[in-house]
């Protein structure tokens, strides 16, 4: 059907964490420390005031990256987790046993246990909130002040996002691991 | 020698174990119901159920009055989603926005009306039916009317900024005839609103989609509130579009954004913007033409700036930024022209020259020539709306403002400081014997809190209007709670600007509690005071009295002069938003915006998407950047929370000639002895002591002042306010990440833990506003955290009587 | 067709099952097994109710001591399989007489490792079915659980054919439970071997040690089974065997030293992010040096060294510090793992990143885990009642 991936303009982020928040409102995910499908990373500010180095302040806003070579499906026992028609990485707490392998493979820090079902859970682009009604944004990507997120599907080549993505550079995270992430840091 | 062990041990034994295991584990079970009911509140997925509602609303989590879509399920709001066709808030909601489903669903939240059991600030209360309440009130207001001989301004009140605060303040100005009231402006914002009405004519909108330089001073739009200013600003910094320096003596997210951060010694501002005219002026970089057309007394400006010796080397001294820096500022600024922004700011209530600060900035601006125009400071439109009257009756015998002498321009919202102090100080030329808040938390938002708490102790009868036990409902006499504002329908509003809109609030879910909306609480306490207090008014007023001589009787005094204090709040909100709506633009259009809550002409004509994030409103050649022709007579539009009348007296009464850029008001000078000119004065400035800290306040992104404090969401984001402290110096102190540190200035000491960081300098510390909550009925802000507003000292400047909370020297200890 | 015929046992009563030798050792082994399985049941019922909150795992750690603990009764079932093997498998004399008994501690060691697992993994009931229904074929975790799961089954039969005396078929039950226990094991190598996101582990290291640090550990528990059966009075049969184990031992303990000495020097070669940093922790840490190192290898290979071979008796003791190293090394590959952050920002201002993941196990935790150590002694106990599990000496020449 589709390929859905995500380009960030993340110079635009100001680390509101409106994504935050209306990803825990969209998804119904719990309130606590270690419960977050997406965040905003904030690197240590480098320097000594009053010489601040401003270019090591940008924001990294992140959550699962849909790798399309994800190691979480390659170590799932169960094949709990698997890709399903629009290329986004799901987990299926039905068949999910909570080995955490999956926790352990992936190098993003996308995962978390969902305390109510006792499963691995993880960002999956509104899959069932949204994208099953037709709507083709996600909350995080609705919600943003400065419009940091542009979601659509890859492999339509005149979708906004196959647009952006060849018209300006960009990088994705440690893809020299192999993991073909379909995040993209719009530089 | 064998040992057996028999049969009966064996099962004792055994049962023992499984006692010890079980009994041990039962413990955790309580444990672990409170930690899901906390978890998961609120926090619901989308079941899509038929019975699903899309509701228009705007958000109330702060000032800013986002337009978003409620979606409702079987009664239950499920999520909080951005309204796209919202000019002003551009198709995004903040991480407040999201979190207005846990502040509706707060278990904290005031539910019924209650009256006061035990001493003033104990929190004991007890529940009472509205017209309880309301007779109470009607008792003590009845008595305090009587000794005072009807002098109605022994009624304080205070407001915090919201929809429907007009709705209130009317009533208690118009119709019970106080002139006592205080609102946030002194605490916020009236020296910039006041700095750039009187120059500019207006406060006006920073064009910050077309600007090419704009200076952000202290204004950190990525954390404080979102406004527009924040979604058009950071995605054209770092290299897209727009530079942007940033004046701020802490490295906040909005440095994150900068082109050039300069930190600059706290209070000195006025120095810096001195500096940079007189960069302008010596270098001739100013716009000459624009000038010379559309400012007056400029030459005396420049003859001022120069003869004072404003140098970049003078202002270094003083602001610690160097000169290099200064003149590089300046010649961007004006080489960048018009399209170049000294942005006003919003909260400015920082040191004792802020008012000349902003006069300074906005004459600055001016001299690049962006004033009314594209990329610069623009008025726009606004779109009309019918009006609402309300009849208000005159009352004699009440007295104007106890604090109007306090500071040179005292207006109708006075200055929360001066009139706090002037009533506990004994200046106060008669007693304020009752107090009256709406929606804001005095306790925790003004500075200096003890000294609130005695002023509210004073008082004969405190009533509080909110809708979560703040420390200021703690106090109270008589609380009587709000409905959330996802629970009511409000006054509906126009929104000026370069596109404007109109836009309504609806009702999305029935009340869960027994609340009722400002507009009914109104209604009921007009329908129980109107008759008593006319009784007062009858006996003192001796106007009134020959009023009803002449006019035929008692009756027809009372209903055509207004005395009936419930007249115009007994039509629904609705109705009078129908009314408004209906009388300037038809029924189609009331339709259409209760439907979708948003309206302006030609919406279905020009509302367009652009790309998957991106909305056109207005086409370009549509959207309202230069306004003004000939004299100011389009009224320019101001931010939601500027008083248009009192600007448009201060106005006519300070600037000479209208329709110019007023360099100089000599008028003000003359009549209230402010500086016509901005001058820096040694006097009104003190360098932070060696070995001492200035403290500062400010915000983050994810809380409102005080009002959020509760909010299990956005807690979750943020659990507490820590100290910041330059880590140097907290690594010569002794103190780490996260140890409890004392801050102390002269009028109290709070305790916080410490975020040693190299984002603030080592003479200045921060924490953010809005913690400390002392009401214990707030189970998740109760003592979290620390609240400044019990350092801050109170002092104000002397032109508008605003707040300078910057000026405060507190010392550090570790705890 | 009664139970006695088909698989042969020594007849208890309830009052004999209890009884055993007032001695200080045998009170005292007791006595701590009572309290351990007490533990162990405490925090079992604590986690029934709250949950994996019990635990100190986190989203950045989340395989923790109870992982460990598994890997650490596994790593001994196996091993002693391995060394079980040697003898009735490649039929070297002088392990021969340790079949029945090594073979009885493997399935008592791989029971307790998977009690101790189930009480990890969230969903054990739903693991069986779809294990079976939606295997993950590329799932290390897969792989081991399933062969695992068929290498009980074989050491079961292997024994049952032992205790009968067969031993045509205890022979290729035994081969295919070494086969399939091989398989498995060097799989749960592959666990950590297969992670590309985490540097320090991944690499064939782990599939291929783990085999030889089976065989240490099985020669730990062997000194340790031996030591506490003949009460340090040994026939000449164990003595041989005894001697024979402690030269093997020398020798799996050299080729042990070697290898940990040359993955440490990879990893720290060329200071690799995430890979030399981690070397660099794991190396000055006490776990590694203390626990590991000293009482994993080099006191028991000391001993070796300078008696030639020959103290078995202070070797039992030093069996005891072996199997505390083993631990260690369970503990260290579990947490080494986990050591780097996948994400090193931090996401609130308000919050410091540390250099490395932090964890504690909680008391829950360790009840469990040690508390499953009194089971196995409880377990052991057991089958030392009902099965005779000594060699028979006529057998042997």
């Amino acid at each position: 059907m589709a390929r859905y991936g995500m380009a960030l303009d993340y110079k635009s982020c100001i680390n509101c964490k409106a994504c935050e928040s209306a990803c825990k409102e969209e998804n119904g995910i719990l309130i606590g420390a270690d419960k977050h499908r997406i965040w905003v990373g904030v690197p240590e500010m480098e320097g000594i005031f009053p010489d601040l180095s401003i270019g090591s302040s940008s924001y990294e806003p992140s959550q699962c990256q849909q790798c399309d070579n994800a190691p979480c499906q390659e170590v799932c026992p169960t094949n709990a987790t698997y890709y399903d028609d629009n290329g986004v990485v799901r987990v299926n707490p039905e068949q999910c046993i909570l080995c955490t392998y999956c926790m352990q493979a992936c190098p993003y820090d996308a995962r978390y246990i969902d305390d109510r079902t006792m499963t691995v859970d993880k960002c999956n682009f509104c899959s069932d909130t949204r994208l099953i009604n037709g709507e083709t944004t996600t909350a995080c990507q609705a919600t943003c002040p400065t419009k940091v997120r542009i979601f659509g599907d890859l492999d339509d080549p005149n979708s906004e996002i196959s647009q952006v993505l060849r018209d300006r550079e960009h990088y994705s995270l440690k893809t020299h691991l192999g993991t073909k992430p379909k995040l993209y840091y719009l530089t | 020698m064998k040992t057996e062990i028999s049969r009966r041990r064996f099962l004792q034994g055994s049962a023992a174990f499984t006692v010890v295991a079980v009994s041990g584990a039962a413990t955790a079970l309580i444990e672990k119901k409170k930690h899901d009911e906390v978890a998961s509140f609120g926090l619901r997925k989308t079941q899509w159920s038929d019975k699903l509602e899309e509701v228009p609303t705007l958000c109330e989590m702060c000032v800013n009055k986002c337009a978003a879509i409620a979606r409702v399920e079987d009664g239950v709001i499920t999520k909080l989603n951005p309204n796209p066709l919202f000019p002003k808030s551009r198709n995004m909601l903040c991480a407040r926005g999201n979190a207005g489903i846990q502040a509706l669903e707060d278990p904290d939240r005031l539910k019924y009306p209650l009256i006061r059991v035990g001493k003033r600030g104990e929190g004991k209360f007890k529940r009472v039916t509205w017209d309880e309440a309301y007779e109470y009130i009607k008792d003590k207001m009845v008595k305090i009317l009587d000794e005072e001989k009807d002098n109605r301004s022994t009624i304080g009140f205070c407001a915090g900024e919201g929809m429907a605060e007009h709705t209130y303040v009317s009533f208690m100005k118009d119709k019970i005839g106080s002139s006592n009231f205080v609102n946030h402006s002194t605490i916020c914002l009236t020296t910039t609103i006041a700095g750039y009405s009187l120059t500019l004519g207006g406060y006006g909108q920073a064009d910050l989609e077309n600007a090419e330089y704009v200076i952000m001073a202290g204004a950190n739009r990525a954390e404080a509130i979102v406004t527009p200013d924040t979604m058009d600003m950071f995605k054209r910094t770092k290299g897209r579009g727009a530079k942007l320096v940033v004046i701020d003596p802490r490295f906040t997210n909005t440095a994150s954004h900068a082109d050039k951060w300069l930190p600059i010694e706290v209070g000195t501002d006025l120095a810096f913007v001195l500096a940079l005219t007189h960069v302008a002026i010596s270098e001739e970089l100013y716009n000459k033409r624009f000038t010379q057309e559309n400012m007056s007394d400029f030459e005396d400006y420049k003859k001022h700036i120069l003869d004072k010796g404003y140098t970049p080397e003078w202002a270094e001294k003083i602001t610690g930024i160097k000169a290099k820096e200064i003149r590089e500022v300046a010649r961007d600024f004006m080489a960048h022209a018009p399209r170049s922004i000294y942005y006003q700011g919003r909260r400015t209530a920082w040191s004792f020259q802020d008012f000349q600060v902003r006069r300074a900035q906005a004459i600055f601006t001016a001299m690049g020539g962006g004033i009314d125009q594209k990329g610069g400071i623009i008025f726009g439109k606004k779109l009309p709306l019918g009006k609402h009257e309300i009849s208000s009756p005159t009352y004699f015998n009440a007295q104007g403002r106890i604090e109007k002498n306090k500071a040179a321009v005292i207006g109708t919202s006075g200055s929360w400081i001066a009139w706090r102090n002037t009533i506990i100080d004994g200046t106060a030329p008669y007693p304020v014997r009752a107090f009256f808040a709406y929606k804001q938390n005095p306790m925790l938002s003004v500075p200096n809190t003890t000294k609130t708490r005695q002023m509210l102790e004073t008082m004969d009868l405190v009533v509080v209007i909110d809708t979560m036990p703040s420390d200021t409902v703690m106090m109270a006499d008589v609380v009587l709670p709000e409905s959330h504002y996802l629970e009511r329908e409000d006054p509906v509003k126009t929104f000026g600007g370069s596109e404007p809109s109109i836009a309504l609030r609806k009702k999305v879910v029935d009340a869960k509690y027994d609340t009722k909306p400002v507009i009914e609480i109104m209604r009921g306490l007009g329908e129980k005071l109107s008759k008593p207090l006319f009784e007062i008014s009858k006996k003192y007023d001796e106007e009134l009295q020959e009023l009803i001589e002449d006019e035929g009787g008692e009756e027809a005094v009372y209903k055509q002069e207004g005395y009936d204090l419930a007249d115009g709040f007994r039509h629904s909100q609705e109705t009078i938003n129908h009314h408004m709506v209906a009388s300037v633009y038809g029924e189609e259009t009331w339709k259409t915006l209760r439907e979708k809550g948003i309206f302006y002409p030609d919406m279905d004509k020009y509302f367009k998407q652009k790309s998957v994030n991106n909305y056109q409103y207005y086409p370009e050649h549509k959207k309202s950047y230069s306004v003004i022709k000939g004299d100011l007579e389009v009224e320019p539009y101001h931010d939601t929370c500027v008083d248009t009348k009192e600007m448009s007296v201060l106005k006519k009464e300070f600037r000479t000639a209208t329709s110019k850029i007023a360099c100089a008001l000599y008028n003000l000078e003359k009549k209230k002895g402010v500086d016509a000119m901005p001058t820096w004065r040694d006097e009104l400035y003190t360098p932070t002591p060696q070995g001492r800290f200035r403290f500062i306040t400010g915000r983050h992104g994810q809380f409102t002042q005080s009002g959020t404090a509760n909010n299990a969401l956005l807690l979750d984001l943020m659990g507490d306010n820590y100290l910041w402290l330059n880590k140097r110096v907290a690594q010569e102190r002794g103190i780490k990440f996260g140890d409890k540190v004392e801050v102390k200035s002269s009028i109290g000491a709070i305790q916080i833990k410490a975020y040693p960081t190299e984002k603030i300098g080592p003479n200045v510390v921060f924490f953010i506003h809005g913690f400390g909550a002392e009401s214990s009925e707030l189970t998740l802000a109760h003592h979290r955290g620390a609240n400044d507003n019990m350092i801050i000292e109170d002092h104000y400047e002397k032109s508008f009587g605003s707040a300078a909370m910057h000026e405060t020297i507190v010392d550090i200890r570790r705890v | 067709m009664n139970l006695n015929n088909l698989l042969p046992y020594k007849k208890q009563t309830l009052k004999s099952f209890f009884s055993f030798e007032f001695t200080t050792a045998n009170v005292a082994m007791f006595l701590l097994s009572i309290a351990l399985v007490t533990a162990m049941f405490y925090g079992i019922g604590v986690y029934l109710i709250e949950g994996h909150h019990a635990y100190g795992v986190t989203r950045q750690h989340a395989w923790g001591l109870l992982i460990a603990m598994y890997v650490f009764f596994v790593v001994s079932s196996t091993g002693l399989c391995i060394m079980s093997s040697i003898g009735h498998v490649f039929n070297i004399e002088a392990f021969k007489i340790i079949g029945k008994r090594a073979i009885v501690g493997a399935i008592i060691m791989i029971l307790v490792g998977f009690s101790v697992i189930a009480f990890e993994i969230g969903h054990p009931v739903r693991m069986v079915i779809y294990n079976i229904l939606t295997p993950g074929l590329t799932s290390a975790i897969w792989w081991m659980g399933t062969l695992y799961g068929m290498y009980l089954f074989f050491i079961i039969l292997e024994f049952f054919f032992l205790n009968n005396n067969n031993h045509k078929y205890s022979t290729i039950f035994g081969l295919a439970g070494l086969v399939v226990g091989l398989a498995a094991h060097s799989n749960l190598g592959a666990v950590f071997g297969f992670l590309v996101a985490r540097p320090f582990t991944n690499g064939p290291f782990f599939p291929l040690y783990f085999i030889l640090s089976a065989m240490v550990t099985g020669s730990y528990l062997l000194f340790l089974m031996y030591g506490w059966r003949y009460k340090m009075k040994f026939p000449p049969e164990v003595e041989t065997f005894l001697y024979t184990l402690a030269k093997v031992l020398g020798l799996l303990l050299a080729v042990l030293i070697f290898f940990e000495i040359w993955r440490m020097l990879t990893a720290i070669y060329g200071n690799m992010p995430e890979r030399a940093d981690v070397a660099m922790h794991t190396l000055s840490s006490a776990n590694f040096l203390v626990g590991e190192v000293l009482l994993g290898m080099l006191i028991p290979f000391a001993i070796i060294i300078y008696s030639k071979g020959k103290a078995i008796k202070t070797l039992v003791y030093a069996s005891i510090t072996g199997m505390v190293g083993i631990f260690w090394m369970r503990y260290d590959l579990v947490h080494d793992t986990q050591l780097a952050h996948m994400m090193p920002l931090k996401i609130k201002e308000y919050a410091q990143t540390t250099p490395f993941v932090e964890y504690t196990p909680t008391l829950v935790e360790w009840m469990i885990s040690l508390g499953a150590l009194g089971l196995a002694v409880m377990m052991y106990y057991a089958a030392d009642k009902f099965f005779d599990l000594d060699h028979k000496v006529e057998e042997l020449h």
